[in-house]
């Protein structure tokens, strides 16, 4: 595996408060690699991907993805890099409301000035979505966050980034999308999530991240071994009961 | 052990309101119910099944059989004790019976107890065993183990609990030490 992602002594300073600021972040991210990024609102982990998306800029440090130092570029290349390199899914979707559903996905081909209705019908589809197509946003109920994604994806992204993208999501809901994401990886995509849910997170990425007052506080790779039900629980495990 | 014992009894006792059944049928279907999370060996099955018997909750569905096999039932008896059982909620104390809790209470107290070294192997340690409960829920749910997939579910919110207490107490560290320097 190649490095995809390295943040160098990445340093974020807000005005009037410390609420998501970044203090020294060192690290790197493979390509391939399912990594969630963990800890407390304010904590600096969102701020760590809107660095690495691109739509922010360190106060000091420098972020490097797919080996263009971020800092070098001006708005417009900045703004190129994020519509080729990067697919960002938000919590609250940010679809465009009197757009439907195909046509939300097919904007950052648009922009790229390379539509193509086929991949995106192929995309939804793939997400297990196609009967949406023609719908608009306020008519999707617990779909919104697939058709986001959908559109994140269009472009072929090096980089998928997700920030609390089950946060507004019944269980269910978040559960398939999480499914969804753990599929993406599984055939190839680079995928760095931000959440708070321990259980999905460890459910499909096997490294974990946690950030505290703006700082790595541990970087956590985790193994998959097929481990018996009794190597994991014991119910009343009593002694001498073999 | 008594709280153990107990639920062996009324593990029996729900098994065999289920269908008559054999002594080591009895052990088969509880091991298969917990998915293999609690172990009996075949010993206690029929000291349980004995007793329950000698107090007249259960009793032979018919003569000795093959090799002196004996068909247990419920009786009337034991269908209504279960009942009750069942329907009383699990009150008490809770129970913690993990080590980390003292463990942690000591290394607070303690100069050199590495609170911030025993804070963080103990969060990878439940992060870890987050995934490893994930990937047996999902072989459960896929092999059609529903009760195993259950049990797996409440270990899963258990240990996420558990995450959530370690991150409060290194929360409340950072916070001192911030305090400290600032």
């Amino acid at each position: 595996m190649s490095e995809l992602v390295r943040l160098t002594d990445v340093t974020k300073l807000y005005q009037g408060g410390i609420t998501g600021a970044l203090n020294g972040i060192s690290i790197s991210v493979e390509k391939g690699e399912f990594a969630a990024i963990m800890g407390p609102s304010g904590s600096g982990k969102s701020t760590m991907l809107n660095l690495v998306a691109g739509l922010d800029r360190p106060s000091s440090g420098t972020v490097t993805v797919g080996g263009t130092e971020l800092g070098k570029l001006g708005e417009a290349g900045l703004a190129r890099f994020r519509r080729d390199h990067i697919g960002f899914v938000f919590q609250f979707f940010y679809l465009l409301p009197n757009l439907t559903a195909l046509e939300n996905v097919l904007i950052p081909a648009q922009l790229k000035g390379n539509v193509v209705p086929g991949r995106a019908r192929e995309l939804l589809e793939r997400l297990g979505i196609k009967e949406v197509a023609d719908r608009y946003p306020a008519r999707l109920s617990g779909q919104q966050q697939r058709v986001a994604i959908a559109r994140a994806l269009i472009n072929n992204p090096t980089l998928l980034l997700a920030d609390e993208p089950t946060g507004a999501l019944d269980t269910h809901s978040g559960e398939q999308v999480m499914e969804l994401l753990g599929r993406l990886h599984r055939d190839g995509q680079t995928i760095l999530l931000v959440t708070h849910d321990a259980k999905l997170a460890t459910r499909h990425a096997a490294r974990v991240i946690s950030v505290m007052d703006g700082k790595v506080v541990d970087d956590a790779r985790l193994e998959s071994p097929d481990r018996t039900a009794s190597e994991v629980i014991r119910v009343r495990g009593e002694e001498g009961s073999r | 052990m008594y709280e153990s014992a107990l639920s062996l009894k009324y593990g029996v006792m729900g098994l065999l309101a289920e269908e008559s059944l054999h002594g080591y049928e009895v052990k088969n279907r509880f091991e298969a119910m917990l998915g293999g999370t609690w172990e009996v060996n075949i010993g206690q099955i029929y000291t349980t099944l004995q007793r329950l018997e000698r107090d007249g909750l259960v009793r032979p569905a018919g003569p000795r059989g093959d090799r002196g096999k004996l068909l247990y039932e419920l009786s009337p008896e034991g269908q209504k004790a279960l009942k009750q059982w069942l329907a009383q909620p699990d009150s008490g104390p809770q129970q913690l019976h993990e080590d980390i809790y003292v463990k942690l209470l000591l290394a607070t107290r303690i100069a050199n107890g590495d609170l911030d070294g025993i804070l963080a192997r103990q969060k990878r340690t439940y992060l870890q065993r987050l995934r490893d409960l994930n990937r047996l829920e999902e072989r459960a749910r896929r092999d059609g183990r529903i009760d195993l997939a259950r049990l797996v579910r409440g270990a899963l919110l258990h240990t996420e609990a558990d995450l959530k207490w370690i991150d409060e107490l290194s929360s409340e560290r950072f916070g001192a030490e911030g305090a400290r320097t600032e």
